[in-house]
């Protein structure tokens, strides 16, 4: 990548975040090198969203700052959006348009070239098995479907670093499978994919190293593998419930 | 490339637009019910005097379309979307005024061709109709103003609807194809709408020549109006309509 960068995809500098009196994430600090494949893992409400909506600049710091690729998100914020791909946690789509004009507009918006489009578009979709699906409109698509086009859509112009918000909530086993083979892909052309999840199994099979947030703080990081021996745990929910003595998914 | 992004955002509010079956009833059918309701009620002559303020109102009635469009892509939020990508502010609002300004002159078009129907014949020469042309955008590019301005206060897509008419109905009531007294003047002094109609009128009715100042008058209020509008839309928009 450039030589602004450092080999950090995304450096997160005593990050915090208020809204009114609630503290969403709170001195977060944290570095993601470029190529790494990083989960953010953590319960409902515990900062993740925003901390991604910090880094692509929807959401202004409060306190401290991030550098996605070496760019300033309070100075820089026209340079980190040439670079990313987000898919919202909400599947954003326009209903009245197909799966296919739906890449194409947003291939456009990315100021990709024509052709390029095409070509990545039909790549995309046959990798996912989606190509018929594609050229019917959104309006009569299943919730498993619209998950599939969400991510595609943030992938279109093949971004160099990739947020990645619950992209497979709601998806059937066999279809979260397909996603994780794809995700693991983008892995080996050396792309940066920073997943949220709250699923245990995604994080755990995919990241190469895993943060644990809660209440707007990193409460452990590391590889999954070494994450589990230092707490003597099965599994990351374990490692999370020695933490905090709760469970990731209590109350959902 | 420079148009590309805003160019794929027209293509998409257009097909928003035809695809969309309620804003398709909104964007046909109502404009053309309308002009044709008011010409068998009224008649010839009097609806002759009502179809230039016609015209007008179809570029008045797209507030309510721009204002539930803004809104129902936020709700999807989609504007999120369109946020993080590298397009600007500039490149998106351009489009919006672009596609709707195209939607309007459709919806006077529509109005026009009702209006032709029933018996309207206008008078005003090439010239005369080349700047009613212009009105009727600068009227239309107001409209989108005012839309973005209900945008940015509603919160849903459902209050949008609702709140729009706080532009459509004073604009419609005082300065369209309701004959104005003097008391109701004072009113119509204040929107943009009045400027248009009594141009157009001046155009179509009278078929006074070009020279006449008070034509360009009006469009010279019409115009400063629509900038101030259009601009504290944006401006509105951009501090409180995008979350």
């Amino acid at each position: 990548m450039d030589d602004t960068d450092n080999g950090y995809a995304i450096v997160i500098e005593d990050l915090v975040k208020k809204y009114d009196d609630l503290i969403a994430v709170d001195g977060l600090n944290l570095e993601i090198k470029s190529g790494e494949l990083f989960g953010l893992l953590g319960p409902n409400g515990a900062g993740k969203t925003t901390t991604i909506n910090i880094l692509n600049g929807l959401l202004k710091p409060t306190k401290g700052t991030a550098f996605v690729a070496g760019y300033d998100v309070k100075k820089d914020l026209n340079n980190i959006k040439e670079l990313i791909g987000v898919c919202p946690q909400e599947a954003a789509l326009y209903k009245f348009l197909t799966g296919r004009e739906n890449l194409e507009l947003f291939g456009n918006l990315n100021g990709m070239p024509k052709n390029k489009i095409k070509e990545r578009m039909d790549y995309l979709l046959e990798l996912l098995d989606f190509e018929e699906d594609s050229r019917r409109k959104v309006k009569g698509y299943s919730g498993g479907m619209l998950r599939k086009l969400n991510m595609l859509v943030a992938l279109i112009h093949d971004p160099k670093i990739a947020f990645l918000d619950e992209p497979t909530v709601g998806m059937d086993p066999r279809a979260r499978r397909k996603v994780w083979e794809f995700i693991g892909s983008l892995k080996s052309q050396n792309k940066t994919i920073i997943l949220t999840t709250h699923y245990i199994e995604e994080a755990e099979a995919l990241s190469d190293r895993v943060g644990i947030i809660d209440y707007g703080e990193l409460i452990a990081l590391g590889t999954p593998k070494e994450l589990m021996e230092k707490h003597e745990a099965k599994n990351l929910e374990e490692v999370f419930l020695k933490i905090t003595g709760r469970r990731i998914l209590e109350g959902i | 490339m420079k148009m590309q992004k805003t160019l794929a955002l027209v293509k998409m509010e257009l097909k928003k637009i035809i695809r969309e079956p309620a804003y398709l009833f909104l964007m046909i059918l109502f404009p053309a019910v309308l002009t044709l309701v008011f010409g068998l009620a009224f008649g010839s002559p009097q609806f002759n005097y009502m179809a230039p303020g016609l015209f007008a109102y179809a570029c008045i009635f797209i507030i309510m379309i721009v204002a539930q469009s803004f809104s129902d892509d936020r709700e999807q939020g989609l504007l999120k979307r369109i946020n993080i990508t590298p397009t600007t502010s500039g490149e998106f609002m351009g489009s919006h005024i672009i596609s709707n300004t195209l939607l309007s002159i459709f919806q006077v078009a529509i109005v026009a061709v009702c209006s032709l129907i029933i018996g309207f014949r206008p008078k005003g020469g090439a010239t005369g109709f080349l700047l009613a042309f212009v009105l009727i955008i600068v009227l239309s590019i107001c409209s989108v103003g005012f839309g973005l301005i209900t945008a940015s206060v509603a919160k849903s897509a459902g209050t949008a609807t609702g709140l729009s008419f706080i532009f459509i109905l004073p604009q419609m009531f005082f300065g369209t194809f309701i004959p104005l007294n003097d008391a109701t003047r004072m009113i119509a002094y204040f929107l943009p709408s009045y400027y248009a109609t009594d141009a157009l009128n001046l155009i179509f009715l009278e078929g006074v020549p070009l020279t006449e100042l008070t034509i360009w008058i009006d469009l010279g209020i019409l115009s400063i109006m629509s900038v101030v509008i259009v601009l504290l839309g944006i401006l509105l928009f951009k501090k409180y309509g995008k979350a």
